[in-house]
């Protein structure tokens, strides 16, 4: 079979982002890019319009003048297409969608008393899956892109891996066992209910077992995993997927929003997404709604859910020993299941990839372990003191006005730690240690100097703590490898398939997906502290 | 009463769909050809909704599940049927298609040229099957033969 489409489209879709690419370049788009407040972004629209507008042209043409025949070749090269169109929407939304919404929602407050889009987090990564659900709902994915729109969960797979580059050992075992504390309390509390409901109701065993793992586990992909294993009948299938889809859609929009509305940092909601929501695709979703412009909170939610993925195949068995003991007690025949056989097929071996990406980081490989951790500490004079592009020296340490503020103050602070790291600052017109910088956060935090003094303290941490460029610019991939992923899955969320929640596993579905939302929010408010 | 040659069944074996058998039975004619429309809704493409994190041998599992499982339904459905047919002495014909199903009941109608079709009614509230009907007001405008919509059971 060749899979190649003859199209002109994905042609046409290079030329466009190769244009744009040159428009944003020459400067042409200036007056555009100062009116959406977009200027931080003109280094990636020059580099990705030019990159994947460039590969977008090669393959365009030869999808039209070369003649594709069968083979490995046709098949990934036919995917080319549907990546493309992904990125095209995904740039719509990033550079003009998002700023015209954050507009919208800011000239709207006043009518409304409120900034919608910030209330409904109507930033880029929600607004490129709902793109993605009315490209396939309204428009429907053109044939020429459908290979390229299933490659999606590739990005997602690819976004994993690579965020485990960002994980250093101690926060790794912290939220390790505090997902499996948590995902072990909750998968299998809500595993267990789904079944011990469904017996009571007398629902068929098939139905009970594949909700008990969409509801329990990951969703959509747990169903998928169970379905063959407990013999799902077609409507047990359907009415359990409409419900997963149905209820992950609602949580992606509504856990931000209850986030935001508790005052959850992001360890908290990472936590609380990654437990909560039903299903995995959306837990990316709603850790990228609640902190678009990081990916603290994703590092969270995505350890919840590879240990979510991880429990998968360890359910599955589970259900399939539950399934043939419930058929052959009621003397239905059965197919028996090789446990071991089950185990090693839902794997998920991407998460080996994750492993790997971790480990080789840890060694320092691709930079020094300590940049990956979010901002790192550095007061040497190098970092302090820069030269601007106009060759004036920069110096961020302490003025003298900014050291006589903190000199009438210090005495307001009575502990002798903090006094002694505020007397290091003022001596030296710099934080002096990593434990100072520490210290001086606490002072910070505990409002104990007047504004002005806080406002100093602020500086003096600010300019210690520094991303390097590399690093940033290695999450930025990362988040355009979930915004590719989040928007090409979108694409694979029909009205169709969610219409068909209903029946028993509705009902079930519904009142265990709550309880497992409610029931984590009270875990997470009550034990999770903020700070690994 | 209308006594067909050239009987168009569209159904899946609801109770609805049941009563539609029993009444394209009721109109055909002794030596009529019941030709048997099911339609898989095209819906199914997308149940595996945005899975994302499953291996490639685990989708290929689930897909041959359904297509087995559907597959079982419709073999079902037309034992039972075809049995019913040749009982009263009458021809059936069997053709599964994927895809919306007014359309494809449509394109059917539209190369086999009956001289009647026959389908249930929209299923009540709250009864158990599929989302996914024939739209009746298309395919009553756009039908060149007499359409018979059987009223549900319940």
């Amino acid at each position: 079979m060749v899979y190649t489409r003859r199209t002109v489209w994905p042609l046409v879709i290079g030329i466009i982002m190769v244009a744009y690419a040159y428009l944003v370049q020459g400067g042409n788009m200036a007056a555009l890019i100062k009116f959406l407040n977009t200027g931080r972004y003109v280094g990636e629209m020059v580099t990705l319009g030019y990159a994947f507008g460039g590969v977008a042209i090669l393959v365009g043409l030869w999808q039209l003048l070369a003649a594709p025949r069968e083979g490995h070749a046709d098949y990934y090269l036919s995917t080319v297409a549907g990546v493309m169109f992904i990125m095209l929407v995904a740039f719509i939304v990033k550079w003009g969608l998002d700023p015209l919404m954050g507009m919208w929602g800011r000239a709207a407050q006043p009518s409304l008393g409120f900034n919608f889009a910030s209330v409904l987090n109507l930033n880029y990564v929600v607004m490129g899956i709902v793109a993605g659900i009315i490209v396939v709902n309204v428009f429907r994915v053109p044939h020429w892109a459908e290979n390229g729109v299933r490659l999606s969960r590739l990005g997602l797979k690819t976004g994993v891996i690579l965020l485990g580059a960002l994980y250093s050992f101690a926060e790794l075992a912290q939220l390790g066992k505090l997902s499996v504390l948590m995902i072990g309390v909750f998968v299998l509390g809500s595993v267990w209910l789904v079944l011990l409901i469904g017996a009571r109701r007398h629902l068929p065993n098939s139905m009970t077992g594949v909700l008990s793992s969409g509801v329990g586990v990951c969703g959509v992909s747990a169903a998928v995993a169970a379905a063959p294993v407990v013999q799902a009948k077609s409507l047990e299938i359907a009415y359990t997927i409409g419900t997963i889809l149905l209820f992950g859609v609602v949580c992606m929009f509504l856990f931000p929003i209850v986030g935001k509305a508790f005052g959850m940092g992001y360890i908290q909601f990472g936590a609380w997404a990654g437990t909560g929501i039903l299903n995995s695709a959306q837990v990316a979703g709603a850790a990228l709604a609640f902190q678009p412009g990081g990916i603290e909170t994703l590092k969270v939610a995505e350890i919840f859910n590879i240990t979510r993925v991880l429990f998968l195949p360890i359910i599955v068995v589970w259900l399939a020993i539950w399934y043939v003991r419930r058929e052959q007690a009621a003397q239905r025949s059965v197919q028996q299941v090789n446990a071991m056989e089950v185990v090693i097929s839902k794997f998920p071996i991407f998460v080996l990839g994750f492993i790997l990406m971790f480990l080789l980081s840890s060694t320092g490989i691709f930079a020094p372990a300590r940049h990956y951790q979010g901002a790192y500490f550095d007061n040497s004079e190098k970092a302090l003191v820069r030269t601007d592009r106009a060759g004036k020296q920069i110096d961020n340490r302490l003025k003298a006005d900014e050291v006589a503020t903190l000199q009438k103050e210090v005495d307001k602070v009575t502990r002798a730690d903090q006094k002694a790291a505020l007397t290091r600052l003022i001596e030296n017109k710099k934080i002096m240690s990593e434990a100072d910088d520490a210290t001086v956060r606490g002072v910070i935090n505990a409002k104990a100097l007047s504004k002005e003094g806080t406002a100093v303290l602020t500086k003096a941490h600010r300019v210690v703590r520094h991303t390097a460029p590399k690093i940033s610019k290695f999450r930025t991939l990362i988040a355009w490898f979930f915004t590719f992923g989040l928007v090409g899955l979108g694409m694979q969320i029909t009205m169709s398939s969610i219409r068909q929640a209903g029946g028993a596993p509705l009902v079930l579905g519904s009142i265990v997906g709550v309880i497992k939302a409610v029931g984590s929010l009270i875990v997470v408010l009550l034990l999770v502290a903020e700070t690994i | 009463m209308l006594k067909a040659d050239r009987v168009l069944l569209a159904s899946h074996g609801t109770p609805g769909a049941r009563a539609a058998e029993c009444a394209a039975l009721a109109l055909a004619a002794p030596a009529a050809t019941i030709f048997h429309l099911v339609v898989v809704p095209d819906l199914w493409k997308g149940m595996m909704g945005d899975d994302w994190l499953n291996n490639a041998s685990t989708r290929a599992a689930y897909g041959r599940h359904v297509e087995s499982q559907l597959a079982r339904e419709i073999e079902e459905h037309r034992a039972a049927l075809e049995r019913e047919v040749h009982a009263s002495g009458r021809r059936y014909e069997l053709k599964v298609v994927l895809g919306e199903p007014s359309a494809a009941l449509l394109e059917y109608a539209a190369t086999l040229q009956p001289d009647c079709v026959v389908i249930g009614a929209p299923r009540p509230k709250g009864a158990p099957g599929l989302r996914s009907r024939m739209r009746v007001e298309k395919l009553a405008g756009a039908l060149g033969a007499p359409l018979l919509v059987v009223p549900h059971p319940g």
